[in-house]
């Protein structure tokens, strides 16, 4: 099946953008999507969950100026669609309309991942046993291990936009995700572990590539581990971040702070800093939709820009935002690829990618050396950010305090805090082992999710709050 | 009726008539037992921000969900899948993928069909819809327009402090949905839904400073005046102006009602049965213990005049009832659906919860937390130094062990009295201690959707701040 073909007319398609576009539109266009997932769960040693789910739908957007008008439907009847058609236009509904634009098919070339469904090589009973082999290989690696709970889940999504010039785009994207977690007991105390990997890739690599191993054994690893932690200390300390999933950091801390939308209405604590140093020298942070595989990646964007690699700070500089198209027009600047939306039934925001920082040149033993008194961060649960005050935090999931350069003991599970605006400027050491993480992450932004990644290189920051209880 | 229905081929078919379709379809391709769902979303949002139109969002969304179990010689095993597609092969094709589902999926023996739930008879359910009559959200596009406006307007009229929007927000909307089981059962009801948003900001550049309010009810007659909302939150964007750091410390911390209703979620979340039976909770054996101090009782109340979460009957049909879940600090029991209470031997206390696929889960309806008799500045007078929390961030939060640390904004509160606003600092603990340690309930009940709960005071939280604790 080529992934060209319209689920819709294209004469009808252009009898919507016919009746929605007024001539003084700055933008519009019309985002097609079909998606099917399927996931399977295993919990007390049975795959009993096993689930599905098909959409598809349409969304119609016109963008003048400030304004923009939405619509979506998943009813393909004429009549539902050009209802959509109008109510996106109601935000403009004098004037004249455009004229009339024939669609005409981009061309255009893949290369990031394989726009096939991740699926089809590996049918539901293989999945089914991957997890079966999980929940006997996890509780084979100790015997303290009481819970395990697996998920393998992959979607498809096959998109077309169709923009205000005619111009008919088409991707099919991947994704795929596995996840391992494990309760584990020991005279009494129970405490939980837990890890998972993905991207754009096909579902038959988590089998050729013992990937579903070693997540089982870092999920075992963290849920013993964490059997031993002590409480954490509370206050101000110096922390090393390691590389990978710790990225976390620049995508709450900064990230966010750099979409365009909020730049644009001056509600960052980042706004009108362009060409300002917001980071220490030697830090630079990229966020790049172009990388093969990852789960941040995409061809082109939900508007159909390209997608690119941007340096949002260069050697301590702040030099760009993340841009849709509407928010690049309105600061006249140009789209970077970052306009993204959860699906037909979302609207377009600017959003992340795979956002990570540079290596530098220190050694990662030798920044954990460095550390006097302080806290060796090397993986993460979620994160949030108030982009306004540039207060943010992220929560460990495995974490040591550490004492004259060395790993003292495992600490619980703790959040750090700290203000956006001046955490990368209190890097003093930046790592040469850049890492991206193994492709857990989700983004969340006015309702809507994404999957997005991140990197980093093991750090030194100075200074961030310890959300310990020990005294 | 909504648009959809009316250009849809199944415009003459209604929800219900859909959800027995796929009932009749999931049987012909084999299935045992079976429930489906059919929902229908319309609404839309209106966005303006300084005062103009910044965007209009129209939703119109179908889906139909199916449950299916099929036989075998190890007992039942079950798949769910749903779909956008209504049309007669769309739904076809989804009762032949969940049978097929189903026979990958491992069986069960405590799996529980639809039979046998205690439904609602069908007096109860027209006495409910007699009740409760589906009422129109009461907005049009210009009516909500017109909200949001004023909403903005009061916030940035409230103070020349409120230097920025990030605009005003109005949505309402209607939901249809029906539920069939292969029992029999079914049932259908339609809910309207209207709200009202506005966030702000004070201050200028790296001393800025953002705070939101809003109001969500069934009819927009219902939500609270537009200029009021704007107003609380611009008032609360002022008052955060200038927040600085604060040293570690060991001291009370009163969370506000929008704050407080989190810690009504933690406690939902570790008496969930199905958590329980997979050893996730830090509560796993609390059942009838006191968790919380004499004064403390928390309800869920499925019929309550003021409650967006009332329900006749829960995710698998079973009737709901009003229930005392802490009475005098006592935890009651836990809350289940049926395949939890089968196996923790317990009857079903209706708290299933569905979505068009996947698992059920469990969630309460109107969750309450009873008020007390002291206002704010009785509670801050009585506790005389401690932190006021007016927001919370992150994820800290783990279910197993219940251990606590999350960042959070607010007050400092010194010789009984707010001194002034704090930031970037952590609050941590164990959710068994914070439970204990609750030393006053205020008489301020606030309503959040369907959960409603006065401030609390938590004695011995730690505070994480600018020192490290034992240097302050």
């Amino acid at each position: 099946m080529s992934i060209s073909i319209l689920p819709i007319a294209p004469e009808t398609l252009t009898q919507m953008l016919n009746a929605m576009i007024p001539a003084d539109a700055d933008d519009a266009d019309l985002y097609l999507q079909h998606s099917i997932s399927e996931s399977l769960s295993l919990e007390e040693g049975r795959v009993k969950h096993v689930s599905a789910s098909t959409a598809q739908g349409i969304g119609a957007r016109v963008i003048k100026g400030e304004v923009s008008g939405h619509a979506y439907t998943d009813c393909f009847e004429t009549a539902a669609l050009m209802d959509a058609a109008k109510a996106a236009r109601s935000i403009a509904n004098h004037g004249q309309h455009r004229q009339p634009l024939a669609i005409q098919p981009l061309k255009q070339s893949y290369q990031l991942y394989a726009t096939e469904n991740p699926m089809q090589r590996m049918d539901m009973m293989q999945r089914k046993s991957l997890l079966e082999h999980i929940d006997s290989l996890a509780r084979s690696m100790d015997s303290r291990v009481q819970q395990v709970f697996a998920s393998v889940s992959a979607s498809f999504s096959q998109i077309h936009i169709i923009r205000m010039d005619g111009a008919h785009l088409s991707d099919s994207r991947p994704l795929i995700r596995l996840n391992v977690s494990v309760v584990v007991e020991e005279n009494g105390k129970r405490e939980t572990g837990g890890a998972g990997g993905g991207g754009r890739f096909d579902l038959t690599r988590l089998i050729d590539t013992n990937e579903a191993e070693s997540l089982t054994r870092e999920a075992v690893r963290i849920a013993i581990l964490n059997l031993d932690a002590k409480a954490a200390p509370a206050g101000t300390m110096p922390v090393v971040l390691g590389s990978g999933w710790p990225g976390i950091l620049l995508h709450e801390a900064i990230g966010h702070g750099l979409e365009g939308d909020f730049n644009r209405k001056g509600t960052s604590v980042f706004s009108g800093k362009l060409g300002q140093r917001v980071a220490a020298k030697g830090v630079t942070v990229i966020d790049d939709g172009t990388i093969p595989d990852r789960r941040g990646s995409l061809h082109f964007d939900d508007e159909g820009t390209i997608s690119q690699r941007n340096i949002l700070i260069e050697d301590g500089i702040l030099t760009a935002y993340m841009q849709d198209k509407q928010n690049a027009r309105l600061m006249g600047l140009a789209p970077t690829g970052n306009g993204r939306r959860e699906s037909y039934a979302d609207v377009v925001q600017p959003r992340m990618t795979n956002t990570f920082m540079l290596a530098g040149q220190d050694k990662p033993d030798d920044i954990l050396a460095s550390l006097d008194e302080g806290i060796y961060a090397v993986n993460f649960g979620g994160g949030q950010v108030d982009i306004t005050s540039g207060k943010f935090v992220f929560t460990t999931s495995e974490a040591y305090y550490v004492k004259h350069g060395k790993i003292q003991y495992p600490v619980k599970g703790v959040t750090l805090t700290g203000m956006g605006h001046e955490v990368l400027q209190k890097v003093s050491m930046i790592g040469n082992d850049l890492a991206l993480d193994p492709g857990v992450g989700t983004c969340g932004k006015g309702g809507q999710s994404v999957p997005v990644g991140v990197g980093l290189p093991t750090i030194r920051v100075d200074e961030l709050t310890i959300g310990g209880t020990k005294a | 009726m909504s648009n959809t229905m009316n250009h849809s081929p199944k415009a003459s078919k209604s929800m219900s008539d859909i959800a027995k379709q796929l009932l009749d379809l999931a049987k012909k391709a084999g299935a045992m037992h079976a429930d489906a769902l059919s929902v229908i979303d319309t609404g839309e949002s209106v966005d303006i921000r300084h005062g103009t139109l910044e965007s209009i969002e129209r939703e119109n969304s179908r889906g139909v969900g199916l449950r299916a179990f099929v036989e075998t010689n190890k007992g039942l095993a079950f798949a769910s899948a749903s779909t956008s597609d209504v049309s007669e092969a769309g739904l076809k094709k989804l009762a032949e993928q969940v049978l097929t589902m189903a026979k990958i999926s491992e069986p069960d023996p405590d799996a529980m069909p639809p039979e046998g739930a205690e439904h609602p008879s069908a007096f109860e359910l027209d006495a409910w819809q007699k009740k409760y009559p589906h009422q129109n959200h009461g907005w049009n596009t210009e009516q909500a327009k017109n909200a949001a406006l004023s909403c903005e307007a009061a916030a940035l009229a409230y103070s020349d402090k409120i230097s920025n929007s990030e605009g005003a927000s109005a949505s309402f909307g209607e939901t249809s949905i029906a539920y069939a089981a292969s029992d029999g059962f079914i049932a259908s009801y339609e809910r309207a839904s209207s709200s009202l948003s506005i966030s702000v900001i004070s201050g200028e550049g790296e001393s800025m400073q953002r705070d939101y309010a809003y109001t969500q009810a069934r009819q927009a007659k219902q939500l609270s005046p537009a200029s009021e909302i704007g107003q609380e939150a611009a008032e609360r964007a002022l008052r955060l102006l200038g927040a600085s750091g604060l040293h570690s410390r060991n001291t009370t911390v009163i969370f506000e009602p929008r704050i407080a209703s989190s810690i009504l979620s933690h406690l939902v979340s570790a008496i969930n049965g199905r958590s329980v039976l997979q050893k996730r909770s830090f509560l796993n054996n609390a059942v009838n213990e006191k968790i919380f101090p004499d004064f403390i009782h928390i309800s869920d109340e499925p019929d309550h005049a003021k409650g967006m979460g009332n329900r006749l009957f829960d995710g698998e049909g079973t009737r709901c009832q009003a229930r005392n879940i802490i009475e005098a600090g006592k935890l009651t029991g836990f809350l289940t659906d049926r395949y939890a209470a089968k196996r923790l031997g317990t009857t079903p206390t209706g708290h299933a919860r569905r979505g068009l696929t996947g698992d059920t889960g469990i969630g309460t309806s109107n969750l309450i937390l009873q008020p007390g008799t002291e206002d704010l500045d009785a509670i801050l007078h009585d506790i005389s130094n401690g932190i006021l929390i007016t927001e919370l961030m992150g994820f800290g939060i783990n279910g197993v062990t219940g251990d606590y640390s999350r960042g959070a904004s607010g007050f400092l509160i010194e010789n009984g009295k707010l001194s002034r606003p704090v930031q970037a600092f952590t609050i941590a603990g164990n959710l068994k201690d914070m439970f204990a340690n609750i030393s006053h309930i205020g008489n301020d009940l606030t309503w959040f959707g369907a959960i409603a709960v006065p401030s609390i005071a938590i004695g011995n939280m730690t505070i994480a701040g600018e020192s490290p604790i034992n240097r302050v």
